[in-house]
């Protein structure tokens, strides 16, 4: 693919390994680079600085004076906030997502424990099944799951929304890829030493596998407070309302509401993860790079 | 032979798979029952065998929502990776603490709830005061509508689904970045390779497996669709799809069968077909993904 001739053009101490500069001096490369750059980061973040900009301008204002390019009026956006803490039932879905992503969590460890450490009969098949439904397409369960959650009288109920989700192969398959890497001598040892098999599970495997468990849980919770579709059609019941489904209400086309006060219930739909995010960065970022790298 | 050592195995794996076989396997049985059933929830189920599959191939919106996928799909899904792969070589380019800054912000849209993405985009797309018409109107275009003009309905979701999509797959491949040895760029540039051809030659062929899997699943996801084109256009199970129905999905209109139709029966149908649909794709990817491998 080279050509020997070129090879003198090449200074051979250009940059370190790994890296796509050839000259460390300033180029037309690296001016480009840093221009496209600076313009994506104005994309991917724009979007949310102009809500938050929204929130913090008087109400009314006409963006031919004020285009809402920076927050204008901090008064103003947390009048808002707190007129729609005071008027709306944002606090009680503020509680029920939390819940539901809280208990979405648990689950699940128990038999990440046993299908990554031990072999008994049946053990291939029951892997194999739980694997597959990772191919399945949520389309074809959902219906069916409401149905079944209807017999069983947990519409309009935190059961409702939440026990359905528990069976998440996604969270087992992860759990059970860093399980396999435990230490098994420890393990024999501790069982040499008297330890139940419930107690090697408790305070050897739940301890050892405590970063998994928090980037799982992590990664839980941010999926089930953007769950959508879900709550939509398994709570209907504006007691139990979802923050996905408030947001759902003050954007219906009849709820003639202002631009305003839909971008402040947006804003304090998106603090949650994005203070999440901003605390547990690196964490987030690399439990998805792993689920990719390793699916 | 199922000896009495194993029943500890069996009562840890007990509560999951319990779940698992409740919510997961019995609704997929139960749901290929009801396919075959003229249901509504209230009344009598009525045997009708292969009508409801009939039914929906021959109906309107059935041919509506699948155009409307497949336009959106060969769209989306080359774009998005294309633009998560660009974002990557990008930050994969900077060194220590930028490169670190650059990832971060890349990846705040996929901290945001789908849900909320579409709703703050809705108002970004909005005539006359939203930001994108703002930004028009400054250079002297007039005020396009967006999300109610059938010509560029599609574009805005593909946007919003970039926006949203791209830093989840930029860290994906950014992980599969780092596991390319730096030697092997090195050994480029000494042969004289650009820039352009380490990037075909050598990061492309190594990232295989990893753009493998996010092309599969980009797919998988994009299929699916529901979240944001349901909040763009305003849905709620009385009217759905926005004008001319040219933001109809077919999970869209699969859930607008089952909970704003009633028709249970057609629903379960329809989640069977769109499965169908999905493992024929991947089956294809697959088949293709490992002739590539072979040479």
């Amino acid at each position: 693919m080279s050509d020997a001739s070129v090879i003198t053009n090449v200074e051979p101490t250009a940059a370190p390994s790994g890296s796509f500069v050839r000259r460390p001096a300033l180029s037309v490369w690296t001016i480009l680079k840093w221009a496209i750059a600076l313009w994506a980061v104005v994309v991917a973040v724009f979007p949310i600085w102009w809500m938050i900009n929204v929130v913090f301008a008087q109400s009314g204002e006409p963006v031919s004076i004020n285009p809402r390019l920076y927050p204008t009026s901090l008064a103003a956006g947390f009048e808002k906030i707190r007129m729609i803490l005071a008027e709306t039932d944002y606090l009680r879905a503020y509680y029920v997502s939390l819940a539901y992503s809280l208990l979405t969590i648990a689950g699940g460890s128990m038999a990440a424990f046993e299908f990554a450490l031990f072999e008994f009969p049946g053990k291939r098949l029951m892997f194999a099944v739980v694997m597959v439904s990772l191919m399945v397409p949520t389309a074809v369960t959902i219906v069916p799951t409401y149905l079944l959650t209807a017999k069983l009288g947990w519409l309009n109920t935190m059961q409702g929304l939440v026990v359905p989700g528990l069976a998440s192969a996604f969270g087992l398959f992860m759990l059970i890829q860093f399980m396999r890497t435990l230490p098994r001598e420890m393990l024999e040892a501790a069982r040499l030493d008297g330890a139940t098999h419930f107690q090697l599970y408790l305070y050897f495997a739940l301890p050892l596998s405590r970063n998994a468990l928090v980037t799982l849980a992590i990664l839980t919770f941010m999926r089930t407070w953007g769950n959508f579709a879900w709550p939509l059609i398994v709570a209907p019941n504006p007691e139990i309302y979802t923050v996905g489904q408030v947001v759902g209400l003050f954007n219906a086309p009849l709820s003639h509401q202002t631009v305003d006060v839909v971008m402040t219930a947006n804003l304090l739909a998106a603090l949650p993860p994005l203070i999440f995010f901003l605390i547990f960065q690196r964490k987030i970022v690399e439990g998805i790079a792993m689920s990719g790298s390793k699916g | 032979m199922i000896g009495r050592k194993h029943i500890p195995h069996y009562a840890m794996v007990l509560p999951f798979m319990a779940l698992f076989a409740t919510f997961f396997l019995y609704p997929i049985a139960s749901g290929l029952y009801y396919s075959f059933f003229d249901w509504n929830a209230s009344s009598r189920a009525r045997f009708v065998g292969f009508d409801n599959y009939q039914h929906i191939v021959a109906s309107r919106d059935f041919h509506d929502a699948m155009i409307n996928l497949a336009a959106y799909v060969s769209i989306t899904v080359p774009l998005g990776i294309t633009v998560a792969f660009g974002l990557a070589l990008l930050v994969d380019s900077f060194k220590g603490v930028w490169a670190h800054f650059f990832r971060t912000i890349f990846f705040v849209p996929v901290v945001l709830p789908a849900f909320l993405a579409a709703t703050i985009w809705r108002w970004i797309y909005a005539p006359n005061f939203g930001l994108l018409n703002m930004i028009l109107g400054w250079m002297g275009v007039p005020s396009v509508s967006f999300l109610n003009n059938t010509g560029t309905m599609l574009y805005a979701l593909i946007a919003v689904d970039v926006w949203v999509s791209a830093g989840f797959n930029m860290v994906i491949i950014l992980a599969g970045l780092k596991n390319i040895p730096g030697h092997y760029y090195e050994a480029a540039r000494l042969d004289g390779a650009t820039k352009l051809q380490q990037v075909i030659y050598i990061t492309i062929p190594m990232l295989y497996p990893v753009l493998f899997f996010v092309v599969t699943y980009g797919f998988i996801s994009a299929l699916q669709v529901f979240d944001i084109p349901w909040l763009l256009t305003g849905s709620s199970f009385a009217a759905y799809g926005g004008r001319q129905r040219a933001l109809l999905f077919p999970v869209m209109d699969m859930m607008g069968r089952g909970f704003g139709g009633l028709h249970f029966g057609q629903a379960s149908a329809y989640g069977f077909i769109l499965t169908m649909v999905i493992v024929l794709i991947t089956a294809g990817l697959f088949a293709f993904g490992r002739g590539r491998f072979a040479q």
